[in-house]
């Protein structure tokens, strides 16, 4: 109970920006924004600390049917082993509004993450959408890799099959594996760009 | 796992409520028995529970569009899903492009040849499709079958006028090609669509083409004549083919395309770019058209008797002078407050402009009452009370008439605006699509051009003293200049009876009798010292204005020179019916919306040619105005492989299938098809 009421205190305090004002929307080439958010454990993470390693940013939303589709699969905590395996940092993130579907503390997020097995390095929560407005980010999932030197490399969806049925699974390309593929050879990212799909950020406004 | 999901707010709900759909989804084909080798619509006809919403073909920023798997019996294939025109819902700074209440998604399988009568069609889909509300998404799936079997395609006409309600809501193609551009100010789509077609405010461009444009950010539209202009911020994607569904009003749109190309900024965006050179070069026009305009017939007759006033004689040269530029603040100010309104109603999104005005037979029939009311005036029948009120005023100034002076300015160009119409039209065109602040210094140099020669009056005591003595020929004169007067309210019975019929003028001359007499009361009432001697035309004034609203655009075509032609509308009994008396037939398909049909009827179909031509050879003429999409002109123009319009058919006499012109008509060839027929016999 008490535990609770300092995240709740935690997360309303929230979500600062580093550096100047808001602008939305991330180019892939470009560095990538940074920014500070309270983990599920109620301590403060910045991008620039993992400054020298690759960051995956994923979108979250337990309740999406999109999320669930790579949760009750595996699939998205394949990708997340994989991805850390090649050396990559995992950030989940929660942009969900208070009072909103899919919305957390940092109990519930700590429960989710049990309970799912994933295996993100850690889970950040945005309850006011500072963070996702900033990368534009839309759908859960909404997929973002930033490159070593802090350069966007990839913006996009999970994978090529846009639908909620996990039985698409089998087949598709993983754009955050292959775009991470391509990173460890040294290549570029040959797919930096695709339509996001799923449900729409429960954002506060 | 289910027990953390039933924790979250709302999620339960639709993790548990799979029994029950949140869109109820029924597959309905047109007809139960398609003909061999036939077509078969198939609706899924959606009802979405309130507050649900399901998702059009591109879902905008979130969402995914429905997805059939059909299991169809050997050689049956089915085309991909139509779409209605969708709808805007913005949560939270996310657009979704979706169908808030019920909507049915249409698609047509194809037959195969050879299929006996009486044998069965299994047909099976399982349509995948996301419903959410603002807060949750759920996806459903439903599997739906449907048994046809082969017969004579006859469709039931209840379940036709169904189908023919879902195809009114699906987009038409637009049939011209539109124009983008993309750069630093955002992208500009440039589409060609009528002038005079109508297009709600609501109006909007919902794209199919992923990522050119940014979906949330607000669209600006603007008409330049026969373009419509839509200014947004511009996707990331680079394209050089953009496709999409212009919402034109309530569930009506059109499908267009559009290439990368050249399509020149917004001007009212850009006050750096717009060149001073030319904005000098419409002042003076300005300045010189309210010149001109102080001889037109509508502003004369009020001018020169104010000009002769200011003559009196022993005016002092201050007081001349004085009243002189209260006349010129009054016309100058009342220029600037009437453009300042159209400015405005320009911004608001109306198609406002002289020209739109002055083809609302309303607007002419006020004019017209108007008109006759200043006639009557200087015809003697009556006198105006503003003058006596401004004099009251005046009296209470040191300085003498300048409140009368300024209210002659203004009513002069007040009264001048009809005047100004067909005239200065083009002028005041250019003047609105320059800034604003442009534009309104072209309406302040009409202005001053129309305040000219009382200013020179009043300012140069040469030309006053030319000016004749005022004394009771001034009364004369006023009676002669009542004519010009009256030909202007005659021009105005004519205009009415081009826009509005017999009918519609008959109406306006009507309430402009009814109008005479509350002012020939008046009068009566005046001449003998009445108080409130206006009541009389206050009320009349009223019932005559009331009638105005019963007047009523005439059919288009009455207007235009499709009477010459003596057009019939177009329906398949009529054409079968001309046919079987022998009679060559022309029938053309058009719509208000359609830039190619109008071009191709002004430019070729209603020309004197075509029409001595169509008469010598006993031509018969049949219109289809497909402008509401109806569906019957639909199936028409689909069974003579047309989406849209325009579609040109010519049936010569006796002749079996129709031939089918090209999209681009020419005079020369109209006129040239009855005497081809005659050359092939």
């Amino acid at each position: 109970m008490n535990r609770t009421r300092i995240f709740a205190a935690a997360t309303a305090a929230v979500a600062a920006f580093v550096a100047g004002p808001i602008a939305a929307q991330q180019t892939v080439g470009q560095q990538a924004r940074n920014f500070r958010l309270t983990d599920m454990h109620g301590k403060n993470v910045e991008l620039a600390d993992y400054r020298g390693k690759i960051v995956v940013l994923e979108w979250n939303n337990p309740g999406c049917p999109f999320v669930q589709k790579h949760y009750r699969s595996g699939n998205m905590q394949n990708t997340q082993v994989k991805a850390r395996e090649m050396g990559a940092v995992w950030l989940t993130i929660n942009s969900g509004a208070p009072g909103k579907q899919g919305n957390m503390t940092g109990a519930q997020a700590q429960r989710f993450v049990a309970d799912q097995k994933a295996k993100p390095t850690d889970y950040l929560l945005d309850p006011k959408g500072v963070v996702g407005k900033a990368y534009d980010a839309k759908t859960t999932p909404h997929l973002y890799i930033i490159a070593a030197d802090g350069t966007l490399v990839y913006q996009g969806g999970m994978d090529d099959r846009p639908t909620a049925d996990p039985a698409d699974i089998d087949g598709a390309r993983n754009h955050v594996i292959a775009a991470l593929r391509e990173l460890s050879a040294g290549q570029p990212v040959s797919v930096s760009e695709t339509r996001p799909y799923g449900c729409s950020v429960k954002y506060a406004s | 796992m289910l027990a953390l999901f039933a924790l979250l707010p709302g999620v339960a709900r639709a993790q548990i409520g799979g029994s029950e759909r949140h869109i109820a989804m029924r597959l309905i084909a047109e007809t139960d028995r398609p003909a061999p080798g036939g077509d078969v619509t198939i609706a899924f006809a959606a009802r979405p529970q309130p507050g649900w919403h399901g998702y059009w073909k591109n879902p905008g920023d979130a969402g995914v569009p429905p997805r059939a798997d059909w299991t169809l019996p050997d050689g049956v294939s089915a085309a991909p899903l139509e779409y209605p025109v969708p709808q805007r819902l913005m949560i939270s700074g996310i657009m979704n492009y979706v169908y808030e209440g019920p909507f049915a998604l249409l698609t047509t399988l194809h037959i195969p040849d050879g299929l006996s009568p009486g044998s069965a069609l299994p047909v099976s889909v399982k349509l995948d499709y996301l419903v959410c509300t603002h807060e949750i998404c759920v996806p459903e799936s439903a599997t739906l079958s449907t048994r046809l079997t082969i017969g004579d395609g006859s469709v039931p006409p209840g379940r036709r006028a169904r189908f023919d309600r879902w195809r009114r809501a699906l987009p038409r193609p637009l049939g011209a090609e539109a124009t983008f551009a993309t750069d630093a100010d955002g992208l500009r789509l440039s589409v060609p669509f009528p002038a005079e077609a109508t297009l709600a405010k609501d109006a909007y461009f919902f794209p199919l083409t992923d990522g050119v444009i940014d979906y949330s950010a607000p669209q600006r539209l603007m008409r330049k004549g026969d373009r419509l202009i839509i200014a947004t911020r511009a996707g990331g994607a680079a394209g050089e083919l953009l496709r999409g569904v212009l919402k034109t009003g309530a569930g009506s749109g059109f499908t267009l395309e559009a290439r990368a190309g050249a399509v020149a900024a917004i001007s009212s965006d850009e006050p750096a770019g717009f060149d001073w050179a030319t904005l000098f070069a419409a002042l003076g026009g300005a300045v010189l058209g309210g010149l001109i305009l102080n001889i037109m017939p509508c502003v004369f007759p009020i001018l020169s008797l104010k000009a002769l006033g200011l003559a009196r004689a022993g005016e002092s040269e201050t007081k001349a002078r004085g009243e002189a530029l209260a006349y010129a603040g009054g016309v100058v100010l009342t220029c600037l407050a009437l453009g300042g309104l159209l400015l405005g109603l320009r911004a608001g999104g109306l198609a406002a402009g002289w020209a739109f005005q002055l083809q609302n037979p309303q607007v002419i029939a006020f004019l017209l009452l108007l008109v006759t009311a200043i006639a009557l005036n200087l015809a003697g029948l009556y006198e105006f009370s503003m003058p006596a009120l401004a004099g009251r005023f005046a009296s209470a100034t040191p300085g003498g008439g300048k409140g009368g002076a300024f209210a002659t300015g203004a009513l002069a160009a007040f009264v001048a605006t009809p005047c100004t119409g067909p005239f200065m039209g083009a002028a005041l065109g250019a003047a609105l699509v320059l800034p604003w602040y442009a534009a309104l210094a072209i309406f302040a140099g009409l202005g001053i051009g129309l305040a000219l020669p009382f200013l020179a009056i009043g300012f140069v005591p040469a030309i006053r003293r030319r000016l004749p003595r005022p004394g009771a020929w001034m009364e004369t004169l006023r009676h002669i200049l009542s004519v010009p007067m009256f030909a202007t309210a005659l021009a105005l019975a004519w205009i009415l009876g081009r826009l509005a019929g017999a009918d519609g003028m008959a109406l306006g001359l009507g309430a402009a009798l009814f109008f005479a007499l509350g002012l020939w009361w008046t009068g009566w009432r005046q001449r003998r010292g009445k108080v409130r001697a206006f009541v009389p035309t206050l009320m009349l004034g009223m019932g005559a204005v009331a009638a105005l609203f019963a007047i009523t655009r005439a059919p288009a075509t009455a207007a235009s020179g499709q009477t010459r032609l003596g057009a019939q509308p177009f329906s398949e009994a009529r054409l079968a019916a001309l046919r079987s008396d022998g009679r060559p037939v022309f029938a053309y398909f058009t719509a208000d919306w359609c830039l190619t049909c109008k071009v191709n009827e002004k430019a070729a179909i209603e020309t004197n040619a075509v029409a001595d031509s169509f008469a010598k050879n006993n031509v018969a003429v049949l219109v289809g105005d497909w402008t509401d999409g109806d569906p019957e002109l639909g199936r028409f123009l689909e069974a003579h492989h047309r989406a849209g319009v325009p579609l040109y058919l010519w049936y010569a006499a006796g002749a079996g299938e129709p031939r089918v012109l090209p999209q681009v008509l020419t005079p020369s060839l109209l006129a040239a098809l009855p005497d081809s027929v005659r050359a092939g016999e």
